[in-house]
């Protein structure tokens, strides 16, 4: 390893923090071609989201998706998680730093650990689950959740009382009471802080009553009382009688938006989207109808597809009522009354089974401490600064920042963020790209065919997880009698390092051309088989596994005869399968490393010249004659900083940069290809009608967006009728209708949230309210309104709504129905009348000039996204592969997306996205070749009518009828889920490994036991 | 004229709004989210169709004509329970104080007023105007009496500027007015722990219906003249008798009229704990054993929420519960910080608007219900007054209130008979004092 002092740039990295936004930096990083050590002062990785039941706005299950993402992380050959450690000090500079770490011990060695559990059964000691909210108990040997990642025990010092039991189980011989605080030392080049944040307390809002009464619980509380893994096992149920709640009221803004009971400011971004996900999922588990109300200030859906989701949830019967409650009473019984006040003034009181507070994100403790420890910049909120125009960059060079460490944010944004962190982290270590990285000599593959099947059988008793309820001498001897078997045996872990090795000795001595393990489950398992049978020359897929504890041991642990006789079955199965497993060949093909962006506003621009900087070739196209698309029509960043400069400066070194290759007035015609080899030919339309045919191994869309011109409010008929980027140019060339201006108002949602566009345009409630504090600036003593519907100022952009009320700004707010009327009288005066909300009188106001907070649209690019074939959702913005964990992804693999094509987001979030592509390309281009196919769909084209099933059922828009009339499934494409295979008619198509011939085989097997 | 059009005009101007925010630049006003929690905490939400939020709102919008003189703000209680809840902190009661003054002072309630200004008739600062010689004669007088009439009693003391004293003892005027008897229980309480205290002849009375009139000046002056009255003496010690209003308006007169002084300003309560801790005063709750009389308390605004918190609050229940009994004391909910006015702060019970103070009253009288307990205990005159109004009024004379004196001396075995005014016939001869 490089020696520090030597000033030598290391090719290695560290994250601090592995929730979702360090798992994602982690990965892209080793994936790119750098030695990525993770550090998490937990025992396992995962960090918050893995505590949650399900994600908005597509309701999927948080563990079920993060679950992969955790166990590549696991299994990642470069990738060292260094859990339940603290980073100490980081010496040194960008390039050359040394990190001392705090190891704290674990008591049971991880590496020797194979999560039977034995140790647990036997603890004696109860302590208090934090995993679930402390709503459940747990051992003194304990592991977080199933699924954690390092799967391995911990032993809980403060609470174990040392009585030995656990050593006595432990025939892994893991047990290490011994095991103390050490310190270690590892070199890094860069480092990407991602330690996430607290979840508020809300003990200090004694009116809430949280601290006293059980059935008043926190939002993360209910997340485990909803889950199916949770201390209810997903039951709705209250803590104080595990009654069912008919009735449940959510309190928005606990710990949030707050000066008086926390020091909370800001918005904390996330806890509207997730209250309405939770009335969604508590109404989905309450087996009678559920009465779900959300008490609430501001509905700030303002994400992607989340107003949709908000409607939905009103559609399905929530009540969201406008109102923040003062007291939440015990009602005798657990149940608990709120008396209430509506936007009218109507008194109400309710009672409610069950209440749950949406509390807020707030700067963790220990983030904090590190951040001072490491020498990195707070902001006034206590999280990490940073600047709208280098978005990911903290305060020290060569230091970076993701997640809600920077502030309160989403998991898409998170994870966006994080690969932003990753291609910045990495930018200036590419000279040792692949330095430290490891990789795997393997022998090249025998050649089985025409072979008789030999198939080796091993059983595992998992310590005594299947051998002390199954017996497992006898399903081994039941296995010797079974078709093709040649070779038995059981281990005591069939996982453990000595019995790979021992499994590799017998393949060889005794020929066994196919393997099957009976043992635990193929989620964890598979690839570590796989990848042994593979060391002695087998292809990986002669394999297959017999799932005999999870779905036999464990549950069947109380009828040990059955639990060997269903053991007997599933290896039956297996073998049977086995008998018909062909290898699949992968083919690696060669990368073109270069990167085609399309799209020369900012986010294009700043794809472009981050895939330069790291090295590789760009190409930018852009159909207008002109770089930097609509920033040439903003004044400031939301925190205040000047995008003209930033823009020339981008725009001349994107100009100047010997990689990037910038085709002006120039569009995309045709594009062919798959991941790492796509070939596109663009047509020059400056009237040249040149040519060029491009090659590169990925590609990014930044095709944009542009602001709504509006047909509502005068506008176009009056000339003091603006939009916001008619404001910022009117500000910038100080316009005397400006200054003179004596009352302003501005009109929020203007072509947002309507039938047309049921959309947030996300980005004009901060513009207007940075706006009206420029007016304010210019001229304090003018008069002005803002005319809302909901203020959306997410994060800590909620300062600039506090700043503008303190400076004076009035805000009004309206109904769609009831939407504010502009007239303009003879003398061309303005009046506008809207209705008080809380007067319930109409306010007659005569302004000077009006704003209208405009939409953003998506620029239309219906053709150029065909050839590409990228979705776009019903208002015109592109569709990621997943809105949760793929937010810069196309389904398509190497195509990304960045900026407004995606849909409407402030300047500072578009930068990050477009790096986050920048590092989601490196993923591909930084190899020298991309090993595809394996499990993927196969067409047998005699069999194919071209009926187009295939095309229109697959999720990732794969296969496309080819030019010989049947239907195309590149293997570099395809996701192997195998639905196109189950819905064609003909049966044209087939799942490898998973074939018909194989499946008919295992049921067989399964009908004609003996 | 719900429906009337708010004209918002280029020259016009705020011109309360603007001058309150400048007179209160800590009080958040221009923060308002509009969210409700005031309203929805306020027991006067509804009264003449206003509430908080409204009033704050028609302040913003510049409706100056239609808020002046308006009867509400004397039936918000400035109780502060709208900003304990409010998110922004914004200081509800401080723009009401200030809305009071849009009010001519002759034509501000006559009640209040009258009080205000008898207050400043003479010395003594007694909203009854009770001169200092007539208090002197009161306080002896009973002094003399219970000495001859009550065995055991006969080294009793009621000092009157007694220089060097510990403690300086306000004494609100109602009972040297017009029920005397009832300032013997504290001054038995006072004498069984050894306390070294003294009334003043001037600046004793412990009212201040200035503050409630929103009169700075002549809050200031009274306050001021107590004060003084205190450091003439030399005491270490302001004990405010169990009185919420005057103790917040010596409490806070102090700070926010710049009054200076080293002075201790501390509530009754605080004391009357503080010497059951130390044995001094050997309450027992034996008495009620087997009688089960149901206690709950009322937390005054002006002692706990506005100034000493729930600490006070918990002395409170400390002291309760050490007279009558852990079981026999049932808590009202919300409590303590948190607790409702009961509609007798804020000059409520001298505005003349009697049937709003009943209405506001109601969810006080609930939450009495809800506890089934037949006596309030409340240390506080305002309070004391209102919610016995309420018991009568809404509960038939289910529950009545009664001060802690009366029944710490209940508990002590020292509680003469006709020292039991407040007390009902469950009560009228239990425990009462040996006599040999």
């Amino acid at each position: 390893m490089a020696n520090a002092s030597e000033n030598k740039t290391i090719g290695s990295v560290m994250v601090v923090g592995a929730g979702v936004a360090g798992i994602q930096a982690s990965l892209d990083m080793a994936n790119a071609g750098y030695y990525v050590h993770l550090v998490d002062n937990s025992p396992s990785i995962g960090g918050l989201m893995a505590q949650l039941d399900k994600t908005f706005p597509t309701n999927d299950c948080a563990m079920c998706v993060i679950s992969p993402f955790l166990v590549e992380v696991g299994r990642h050959l470069n990738i060292n998680i260094i859990s339940n450690s603290e980073l100490e000090t980081l010496e040194g500079e960008a390039g050359a730093f040394r990190a001392t770490l705090r190891n704290n011990p674990r008591y049971i060695d991880a590496e020797k650990c194979t999560a039977c559990g034995q140790c647990r059964d036997v603890c004696p000691v109860t302590a208090v689950n934090e995993f679930d909210c402390n709503l459940d108990l747990r051992k003194a040997t304990y592991i977080k959740y199933p699924q954690a990642v390092p799967l391995a025990y911990k032993i809980d010092r403060n609470t174990c009382i040392g009585c030995g039991m656990c050593e006595k189980v432990c025939l892994a011989q893991a047990i290490f009471y011994d095991d103390k605080v050490r310190q270690t030392t590892i070199e890094v080049g860069a480092v990407v802080l991602a330690m996430g944040n607290d979840v508020f307390n809300p003990s200090a809002f004694d009116t809430y009553n949280y601290a006293n009464h059980p059935n008043v619980v926190t939002s993360l509380e209910f997340e485990r009382i909803l889950s199916a893994s949770g201390p209810y096992k997903g039951h709705l149920m209250r803590p104080y009688d595990r009654q069912i709640p008919e009735k449940i009221a959510w309190m928005q803004c606990v710990g949030s938006r707050d000066i008086n009971r926390a020091d909370n400011s800001y918005c904390s971004s996330v806890c509207y989207m997730y209250s309405i996900k939770q009335t969604l999922i508590a109404k989905e588990h309450a087996e009678m109808p559920l009465d779900t109300a959300v008490f609430y200030m501001d509905m700030r859906t303002y994400g992607k597809e989340f107003d949709k989701y908000y409607m939905r949830a009103q559609d399905g019967g929530v009540r969201f009522i406008r109102s923040r409650v003062h007291t939440i009473e015990p009602a005798g019984d657990g149940d608990l009354k709120i008396r209430y006040v509506r936007e009218s003034g109507e008194l109400e009181e309710e009672t409610f089974n069950m209440v749950v507070l949406a509390v807020g994100l707030t700067p963790s403790k220990d983030a904090e401490a590190l951040a001072k420890r490491i020498g990195i910049d707070l902001n006034a909120h206590r999280y990490a600064k940073t600047n709208d125009l280098s978005p990911v960059s903290t305060s020290r060079k060569g230091v970076y920042v993701c997640g809600t460490f920077q502030g309160p944010k989403d998991i898409p944004q998170s994870v966006m963020e994080a690969s932003a962190a990753a291609a910045q982290a990495t930018q200036n270590l590419s000279e040792a790209r692949w330095t430290l990285t490891r990789t795997k000599e393997l022998p090249p593959e025998k050649d089985f065919s025409g072979q008789e099947p030999r198939i080796g059988v091993f059983v595992c008793n998992c310590g005594i997880n299947i051998g002390g309820v199954a017996d497992v001498p006898a399903v081994r001897e039941y296995a010797r009698t079974l078709p093709n078997v040649i070779h038995v045996e059981d281990n005591l872990f069939t996982c453990s390092q000595d019995t790979q090795e021992n499994i590799k000795k017998v393949i060889v001595e005794k020929g066994i051309n196919r393997v099957v393990v009976a043992s635990c489950s193929p989620r964890t398992h598979e690839p570590l088989f796989q990848e042994t049978i593979r060391e002695t020359g087998l292809n990986r897929y002669l394999f297959e596994m017999a799932n005999i504890r999870d779905q036999n041991t464990w549950v069947h642990m109380h009828n040990p005869e059955r639990a060997t006789a269903k053991a007997k079955d599933l290896v039956r199965m297996a073998v049977a399968k086995a008998a018909y497993v062909e290898p699949l060949q992968q083919v690696i093909l060669e990368v073109k490393p270069a990167v085609l962006v399309v799209g020369g506003g900012v986010a294009g621009m700043e794809a472009a010249l981050g895939v330069a900087r790291q090295g590789y070739q760009a190409y930018l196209v852009e159909r207008s004659n002109l770089l930097g698309g609509v920033a040439h029509q903003l004044r400031l960043t939301w925190q205040g900083e000047a995008v003209a400069p930033y823009l020339k400066e981008l725009i001349e070194n994107v100009q100047n940069h010997e990689r990037i290759q910038v085709f002006l007035e120039t569009e995309v015609t045709h594009t062919t290809g798959t991941i790492g080899n796509f070939i596109t030919t663009i047509v020059s339309k400056n009237g040249s009608q040149k040519t060029a045919v491009l090659e590169h191994g990925a590609a990014i869309l930044a095709t944009g967006g542009k602001e709504y011109k509006p047909t509502e409010y005068l506008y176009g008929k009056h000339p003091n009728v603006l939009t916001h980027f008619d404001l910022d140019q009117a500000i910038t060339e100080e316009s005397g209708t400006l200054k003179n201006a004596k009352m302003a108002v501005f009109i929020q949602c203007v072509g947002s949230r309507t039938a047309e566009r049921p959309y947030c345009s996300r980005v004009c409630c901060t513009h207007s309210l940075k706006s009206a504090l420029t007016l304010k600036k210019m001229n304090p003593e003018m008069k002005i309104f803002i005319v809302y519907r909901d203020i959306r100022s997410y994060g800590f952009r909620e300062d600039l709504y506090k700043e503008a009320r303190e400076k004076g700004v009035q805000f009004v707010r309206y109904d769609p129905e009831n939407p504010p009327n502009l007239t303009s009288d003879e003398q061309n005066n303005l009046s506008l009348t809207v209705k008080d909300h809380i007067l319930q009188r109409p306010l007659e106001i005569k302004p000077d000039i009006v704003i209208l907070a405009a939409a953003i649209l998506a620029n239309e690019n219906k053709k150029f996204f065909e050839i590409f074939k990228v979705p776009t959702n019903s208002d015109g913005f592109l569709v990621e592969a997943h809105a949760k964990l793929r937010p810069v992804d196309f389904g398509s693999e190497g195509l990304f997306l960045a900026g407004l094509a995606h849909y409407p987001k402030s300047l500072d979030e578009s930068i990050a996205q477009a790096r986050a592509a920048v590092s989601r390309t490196m993923n591909i281009v930084s190899k020298k070749g991309i090993l595809v196919g394996g499990v993927v769909a196969a067409v047998n084209s005699d069999r194919c009518a071209a009926c187009l099933t295939c095309v229109r059922t697959c999720p990732y828009h794969i296969p496309r009828i080819g030019e010989e009339g049947y239907a195309i499934i590149e293997p570099a494409e395809c996701h192997g889920c195998g639905i196109c295979v189950s819905e064609c008619p003909g049966k044209a198509i087939s799942l490898q490994h998973f074939t018909d011939e194989q499946i008919n085989a295992k049921t067989d097997a399964l009908f004609s036991a003996a | 004229m719900g429906e009337a059009a708010i004209k918002i005009e280029n020259d016009r101007k705020s011109i309360f709004f603007d001058k309150v925010k400048e007179l209160l630049p800590k009080a958040n006003l221009s923060l308002c989210l509009t969210c409700g929690a005031c309203a929805s905490g306020c027991p006067a939400t509804g009264l003449e169709n206003m509430d908080p939020r409204k009033f704050l709102r028609m302040a913003v919008l510049g409706l100056d004509d239609e808020i002046t003189e308006h009867p509400w703000v004397w039936m918000c209680s400035m109780c502060f329970r709208c900003t304990y809840a409010c998110p922004m902190e914004i200081n509800i009661a401080g723009l009401i104080y200030e809305a009071r003054k849009l009010w001519p002072r002759e034509k501000r309630p006559k009640g209040i007023l009258g009080s205000c200004d008898m207050a400043l008739k003479n010395m003594s600062c007694s909203a009854m105007g009770t001169p200092e010689e007539d208090f002197r004669f009161v306080v002896q007088d009973v002094l003399a009496e219970v000495r001859e009439n009550q065995p055991g009693w006969e080294n009793l003391e009621a000092p009157i500027d007694k220089k060097g004293a510990h403690f300086f003892l306000s004494q609100n005027s109602r009972e040297p007015v017009t029920e005397p008897e009832e300032m013997v229980p504290l001054w038995k309480i006072l004498h069984l722990v050894g306390a070294d205290w003294t009334y003043s002849c001037t600046g004793w009375g412990g009212e201040n219906y200035c503050m409630f009139l929103a009169d700075d000046e002549d809050w200031k002056r009274i306050t001021e003249m107590s004060i003084k009255s205190a450091m003439n003496l030399d005491c270490k010690v302001y004990l405010n008798t169990e009185c919420g209003h005057s103790t917040y308006s010596v409490w806070m007169g102090q700070q926010r009229h710049k009054i200076e002084t080293e002075i201790e300003i501390a509530p009754m309560v605080k004391y009357y704990a503080k010497w059951i801790r130390e044995g001094k005063l050997k309450v027992s709750s034996d008495w009620n054993k087997d009688l089960k009389v149901k206690f709950t308390v009322q937390d005054p605004c002006n002692q706990i929420r506005k100034s000493f918190g729930d600490a006070l609050a918990d002395d409170l229940r400390f002291i309760t519960t050490a007279c009558v009994g852990e079981e026999n004391f049932t808590d009202t909910y919300p409590n303590k910080s948190n607790n409702y006015c009961c509609g007798g702060g804020g000059g409520y019970l001298q505005s003349g608007y009697k049937d709003a103070r009943l209405q506001y009253g109601l969810l006080k009288h609930n939450q009495i219900m809800a506890t089934d307990a037949s006596y309030v205990i409340t240390p506080c005159h305002n309070c004391h007054a209102q919610i016995e109004e309420l018991g009568q009024h809404h509960g038939k004379g289910k529950y009545r209130a009664v001060h802690l004196w009366t029944i710490i001396a209940l508990s002590l075995g020292i509680l003469a008979e006709n020292e039991r005014a407040y007390l009902g016939p469950d009560l009228i001869d239990v425990n009462l004092p040996k006599t040999e």
